[in-house]
């Protein structure tokens, strides 16, 4: 696992992959920053934060599109699937390395941080709260994307597929509000990603949000590995 | 040792493998054979347990790829048709990354891979990035990255595709020195590379295995074919040479001199056919000017492999 997460994280540093995500995702939250806080004199930490998600959901197929589709497209997956690591430590080490890349962009962030600090107050508190719920959030849409473009073999129409996923699952709340049955709109509203990550937005560390990001998370890496084992006994091979 | 067992594959309606049986002991080289979608790939990613078979199992060193993979592909070294390389690693860097994958140990893995880019010819090339290498080279790493881990059992997918006669020597050499103890199994277009490196031959057409013969045998049911060109009379030779002792057949073809004649022979499998044919012109006092057993005989299997 780690030799995969190595390979992966390093690869992401040696394309242009890195460095365009992360210096869209600073300088867009520069924006974001600016709109939301400077532009209006306001330290509210929580609301930058949640205002990020949509960039995050945005920006985290970039980091998976590659994962494996790249690996189908170069043929590069036949040097995985016959080797002797297991299916599930090639993609955690993978789904590590895209975290990775992703936590440096959230430590980025930071910057921003040190300026509400420097003209208002920061709560350790609301800071780590924040955070945890921001990061337990992308991280979620980083396990949904990847378990997305393992059904396509193209990176761009993985990268569209998987924000597609992002944003249907960060706004089934906002279809449970039109569905006239009780049962489905109480599991729209279960599964919404938004939905968990209120809590957070308003500095109320949700243990039920955190399990249920964990459990999705794990459920959607599990589900990756089933459909690349899956493959195996259809046409295209296993990645 | 690599066993497939009554291996089936079909995509939907279409079936590319036919309940395939084949089996390349240890030491040995297996050529597999076939036009292009015979089905050669899809057996080689069965064996190596990049694809499930729908029906059967392979096995390698007794071990089921897909359900020992851990146990199988610890003693498989695989090179796909088109080598599986991350341009933006150098070839050191690569063959370090494939090391680890088969397990290496963490300190033991630089003197592995020095050994293996020694071997390899590719000591000098360690620090290039594989997007600048040439093809040959790139398949000198792809077969770099089969031999970490020190495999008993080396699959190789037209090892020798797209490459030019200079790297077809090369590799072929590289495959002829690692086939000492080792298990190797690689499929080709190219018969005469099949016959110079390999014991063992198994014709693939449509899925079936048309031929599984060891590589002596292929083609001598059909007996030995001689051609000489001689000095002398052709009805003369003719009458002698059909009492040579294990002789089919003789026929006379048109040769370049008005004084010479081109003789093809068809003799039982077993005859030493030169020494006689050297032994009764030399008391004819016709010159032997040219003799030439047919090397053709496994063209003329697959040939006759593809068409029944």
């Amino acid at each position: 696992m780690l030799t995969i997460f190595k390979r992966d994280f390093l690869a992401y540093f040696r394309t242009p992959v890195g460095y365009v995500f992360l210096g869209v995702f600073a300088a867009l939250t520069g924006v974001i920053f600016y709109l939301g806080n400077l532009a209006t004199l306001s330290g509210e930490l929580l609301i930058f934060l949640s205002q990020l998600t949509m960039l995050i959901m945005l920006l985290t197929p970039v980091l998976t599109m590659r994962l494996l589709c790249e690996e189908r497209q170069r043929r590069t997956d036949q040097l995985l699937l016959t080797s002797p690591i297991s299916l599930t430590r090639i993609v955690l080490g993978k789904y590590l390395a895209a975290t990775a890349v992703l936590l440096i962009a959230i430590a980025l962030t930071n910057v921003c941080v040190l300026v509400i600090a420097m003209y208002g107050t920061v709560y350790p508190g609301e800071w780590f709260v924040g955070y945890l719920g921001f990061t337990l959030q992308a991280m979620a849409f980083l396990a949904l994307d990847m378990f997305v473009t393992g059904f396509t073999r193209n990176p761009v129409s993985a990268a569209i597929a998987a924000f597609a996923a992002n944003f249907l699952f960060w706004m089934t709340d906002l279809l449970a509000d039109k569905v006239g049955v009780p049962f489905v709109a109480d599991t729209l509203r279960f599964v919404s990603l938004y939905d968990r990550y209120e809590p957070f937005i308003i500095g109320q560390l949700s243990f039920a949000s955190l399990l249920y990001f964990v459990t999705f998370i794990a459920l959607c890496l599990i589900a990756t590995v089933r459909v690349m084992d899956a493959r195996r006994f259809s046409q295209g091979g296993a990645a | 040792m690599i066993e497939v067992e009554q291996v089936s594959k079909r995509y939907g309606s279409v079936e590319a493998l036919k309940n395939v049986t084949l089996r390349a002991p240890k030491g040995r080289v297996l050529g597999l054979l076939g036009q292009n979608g015979a089905g050669k790939t899809t057996l080689i990613n069965i064996i190596t347990g990049y694809l499930a078979p729908s029906e059967g199992r392979a096995l390698i060193d007794g071990h089921d790829p897909l359900l020992e993979p851990d146990l199988a592909r610890r003693e498989l070294g695989y090179l796909p048709e088109h080598p599986p390389l991350y341009d933006e690693m150098t070839v050191e860097e690569y063959l370090a990354f494939a090391a680890a994958l088969k397990l290496v140990r963490r300190d033991a893995i630089p003197a592995h891979i020095r050994e293996i880019m020694v071997k390899t010819g590719l000591l000098e090339m360690r620090e290039r990035l594989l997007g600048h290498l040439s093809k040959g080279y790139r398949q000198r790493v792809g077969v770099a990255q089969a031999l970490c881990g020190d495999p008993d059992t080396l699959v190789l997918d037209e090892p020798t595709a797209g490459l030019d006669p200079k790297q077809i020597t090369e590799i072929r050499a590289l495959i002829r020195r690692l086939s000492a103890g080792k298990t190797i199994l690689f499929s080709s277009h190219n018969l005469a590379e099949v016959r110079q490196l390999c014991d063992h031959v198994v014709i693939l057409h449509r899925g079936e295995v048309r031929l599984d013969a060891p590589i002596g045998d292929v083609g001598q049911q059909d007996g030995i074919t001689l051609q000489c060109t001689v000095q002398g009379s052709e009805r003369r030779l003719l009458a002698a040479m059909a009492h040579l002792d294990g002789v089919r057949d003789v026929c006379a073809q048109p040769a370049c001199a008005e004084d010479e004649v081109c003789l093809t022979l068809r003799f039982d499998r077993g005859a030493l056919p030169e020494k006689q044919v050297f032994t009764l012109c030399s008391a004819l006092s016709a010159p032997i000017l040219r003799m030439t057993r047919c090397e053709d005989d496994l063209e003329q299997a697959f040939l006759r492999a593809i068409s029944e």
